[in-house]
């Protein structure tokens, strides 16, 4: 006797929470613009150059997204950029060929930093939260204790990784949409991808059905401070030189996390993705964008921010009650 | 095949010691291809480990494993799955917030140049679903399916590795009759295609239904293996608990008294047209296959998720409760289905969880162990119903599920309720503990409580009450009086027991 009795099932339409925050950022921008009728702020030159007030946020919320799908967390990424453009900027000291060289060691100690703070996570199990903020602790404390100031100078021809562009589109705000594409295609179709939800979803059950979560939880770490090592040369092209606060300045740790958690990903992992992030950074730069047309101060503006964050959250918990498994 | 099969797995002299239990002692046994080998034996007997050892969790301190001869050893899950062995856990390990397919492919995703393969995910989700007779969609969301159909995701999932031995540990805890049937028919077509199937279970029926050999676990020993056939359920019960079970289901009582709670028309977003009685004294079963609103049954009268339509009566007094506190403070009871989600807190003491109903109510300033919360009383009531702990401090996820019913029990105890819901009591408790927990049911309603008892357990809602009410897709559709037969329950739990459209219609002929 076979009985195919199947409870109806209720259908969520889940909106789309990148659309909802993309079309809010413009509808902002927009109204913001005509209100203080800052009409240049509408030409291809505004526009531009909101965008590329998203790259370094942007960069550093992509590498927080993976780690936080993973359910994992890392607050050492402010100190790891401030670590990327000095150290960039201190072996480059003005000198073109420096460049590749300078690169390549940034990037190589941004990589092993993540490494760390993925075994120290995975194999110590040790809370990424406290992980995390000891290497940033030892990061910035190592940093300061060699340099107070800004240290060498970037060449100028490494300037145009933040002010060389292509037609209207800056270098630096393709690369940036490059990176999501990329981070979003390794989410989507590959098996590290399908792991990080999995290891984030339900840790146990991803190591039952045969996945090495440490591993993942390893590579999630080093892409994440690969990702903050990027926004460190980034920022040292920007300003030409690096100084062992731009990290801290930013406040990338924090305000990363914020935007992650503004586009939808579950701060408890297994939920999210890439272009929820990237519509949050947006939503800060957009209201970054107003306020200054608008002639507010910045003060007001960070309360306008965490209450963006807390609304977010508390609307995505009430959207899932009841649905939760 | 070849003539007489050799074994497909071996297990020869597994020891598994724990900080102060020795949990397994000199076991072994072994399973052929095309065999049903059903392991059985109490909570605490040494299964689960048995199998988490097979399943590369742990590691054995002795003892040997040999897959089709040749001896293995398993460092991670991902080695045991390797070497052809499945394994159906028993708790639920989905990812909710991921499709179907994704889940049934977990940890072994197909793909084509390293991308992948969404296709052959889909299509190979769908073939092994098939095999299952599952209607479910790949395309699903594993969260939104119900308890009994993500049991099924996850036994599909153990079959993707098209395993040579395959492992199922209380694959029937989450399903109702009709879905145990359809597992029990697959498990018949795996035997036919010599998958060696090593069977766990403490469902007396189904291991005689469908094994050829049992072995008995009894603390952490084996007591025996023989043929399945010479093993009447008598002597298989005598084997796993060392005695016997003079009294399964304690004799009924006199329910005399009077009306304790009265539904009328009650409804919600789940549920509607309710009418139910519970009188004084009386033990009323609610039964229904999975998704018929049963637990939301219970849920509305506790008050955690209200009715919005109807009216109820508890001793006469208008009763509508908003909230699970606005229930208690009624003097209502609730114990949920999912013990250790929603049960327990785990972590902390059997003491604490038992003063935490008390605590919940206790004056803002009132110290967490003033009066009735003290430990001498709070131990006093543990006792009294013979929980079985090391130390009433000890975090009580160390315990069975039997004693942690107890301890839940206990909770209520304290506040004195009136109605005690119990929801799926004896859900993945063994079976010497399951008659100790009718017991105490039994002996709540003599003294003049009224309990309602949810359960998908035909044997046990037919066995322990005095009435039971039916439900099917949200509506009470029957009664049946005590000494109903189970056909009769489950005539009308799935809808053939008269119309619809009629609550209440009287059972049988």
């Amino acid at each position: 006797m076979t009985l195919a009795l199947q409870p109806a099932r209720r259908r969520h339409r889940a909106f789309s929470v990148p659309l909802l925050l993309f079309i809010g950022s413009a509808a902002l921008y927009l109204c913001a613009a005509l209100w203080t009728q800052s009409l240049n702020q509408l030409s291809a030159e505004g526009i531009v150059g909101l965008l590329q007030r998203t790259v370094a946020l942007g960069t550093v919320a992509l590498g927080q997204t993976l780690v936080i799908l993973c359910a994992s967390i890392d607050l050492s990424v402010g100190s790891m950029i401030s670590v990327g453009a000095v150290l960039a900027s201190f072996i480059m000291r003005g000198a073109p060929a420096m460049m590749v060289p300078a690169v390549l060691v940034v990037l190589l100690v941004a990589a092993g930093v993540g490494a760390i703070n993925g075994l120290v996570i995975a194999k110590l199990k040790v809370s990424p939260l406290i992980a995390t903020l000891g290497s940033g602790l030892i990061l910035q404390g190592v940093l300061s204790s060699g340099f107070n100031n800004f240290a060498g100078s970037v060449p100028p021809a490494f300037q145009a990784v933040a002010y060389g562009a292509i037609g209207p589109l800056p270098w630096s705000v393709l690369g940036l949409g490059l990176l999501a594409l990329g981070v979003s295609w390794l989410l989507r179709s590959t098996r590290f991808g399908a792991h990080l939800y999995a290891v984030g979803g339900n840790a146990a059950g991803a190591r039952l059905a045969g996945i090495r979560t440490d591993r993942v939880i390893v590579q999630a770490h080093t892409l994440c401070s690969l990702f903050a090592g990027l926004t460190g040369l980034y920022l040292a092209s920007r300003l030409r030189s690096g100084a062992p606060w731009v990290g801290r300045d930013g406040v990338y740790d924090l305000e990363s996390i914020a935007v992650v958690v503004i586009g939808g990903t579950m701060l408890a992992g297994g939920r999210g993705g890439v272009w929820g992030t990237i519509a949050g950074v947006l939503l800060f730069a957009v209201i970054d964008a107003s306020f200054n047309m608008l002639g507010v101060p910045a003060f007001p503006k960070q309360v306008i921010r965490g209450a963006i964050v807390i609304a977010a959250v508390a609307v995505y918990s009430l959207r899932n009650k009841g649905h939760v498994a | 095949m070849t003539s007489v099969l050799s074994p497909a797995l071996e297990m020869i002299g597994i020891s598994k010691s724990f900080p102060g239990v020795r949990a397994l002692e000199d076991v072994s046994f072994e399973c052929r291809p095309g065999e049903v080998h059903a392991i059985c034996g109490e909570n605490g007997a040494g299964k689960s480990t048995l199998m988490k050892i097979l399943g590369g969790i742990y590691r054995p301190d002795g003892g040997e494993i040999r897959i089709k001869g040749q001896p293995a050893s398993f460092a991670h899950p991902v080695e045991a799955r390797r070497a052809g062995i499945g394994i159906i856990h028993q708790e639920l390990s989905l990812l909710p917030d991921r499709s179907v397919a994704e889940n049934i492919v977990l940890g072994a995703e197909p793909t084509r140049r390293g991308v992948l393969d969404r296709t052959a995910m889909r299509a190979g989700a769908r073939e092994i679903l098939a095999r299952l007779q599952s209607s479910i969609e790949v395309d699903a969301r594993a969260g939104d399916l119900s308890l009994a159909e993500q049991q099924m995701v996850e036994i599909a999932k153990a079959l993707a590795s098209k395993p040579s031995i395959l492992v199922m540990d209380e694959p029937t805890a989450a399903l109702d009759d009709s879905e145990a049937s359809r597992l029990l028919d697959l498990v018949r077509r795996l035997r036919r295609d010599s998958v060696a199937v090593v069977y766990v279970s403490h469902r007396m029926p189904e291991i005689a239904a469908i094994s050829d050999r049992v072995t008995v676990l009894k603390d952490g020993r084996k007591v025996l293996t023989d043929r399945t056939e010479a093993m009447p359920t008598g002597r298989l019960v005598r084997c796993m608990v060392g005695r016997d079970l003079e009294e399964f289901f304690p004799p009924r009582g006199a329910a005399d008294g009077g009306v304790l709670l009265q539904v009328n028309e009650g409804g919600n977003a789940t549920i509607s047209d309710i009418n139910l009685t519970v009188r004084r004294g009386e033990v009323v079963g609610v039964a229904g296959l999975e998704g018929a609103g049963k637990s939301a049954l219970a849920r509305a009268i506790f008050g955690d998720r209200p009715f919005t339509r109807g009216t109820m009566q508890l001793n006469g007094q208008p009763f509508a409760p908003r909230s699970s506190r606005d229930g208690i403070r009624a003097g209502v009871g609730f114990l949920p289905d999912d013990r250790k989600r929603e049960g327990l807190a785990l972590g902390q003491s059997l003491r604490d969880n038992a003063a935490l109903t008390l605590r919940a109510f206790a004056r803002a300033l009132a110290l967490p162990s003033a009066g009735a919360m003290g430990n001498l009383t709070l131990d006093q009531r543990l006792r009294a119903l013979d929980v079985r702990a090391a130390r009433f401090d000890d975090p009580i996820r160390l315990l069975s599920g039997g004693n942690q019913q107890k301890v839940i029990i206990a909770r209520w105890l304290a506040r004195d309720p009136q109605l005690l819901i119990f929801a799926e009591p004896t859900r993945g408790i063994d079976v010497a503990a399951k008659a100790a927990i009718y017991a105490i049911i039994r002996d709540l309603a003599n003294r003049g409580r009224g309990i309602l008892m949810i359960s998908s357990d035909l044997p046990e809602v037919v066995g322990v009450s005095d009435r039971v009410v039916v439900m099917h897709e949200g509506r009470i559709v029957g009664e049946c009086p005590s000494g109903a037969s189970e056909e009769d329950v489950m005539a009308l739990a799935v809808g053939h027991g008269g119309s619809v459209a009629e609550p209440a219609s009287a059972c049988g002929s």
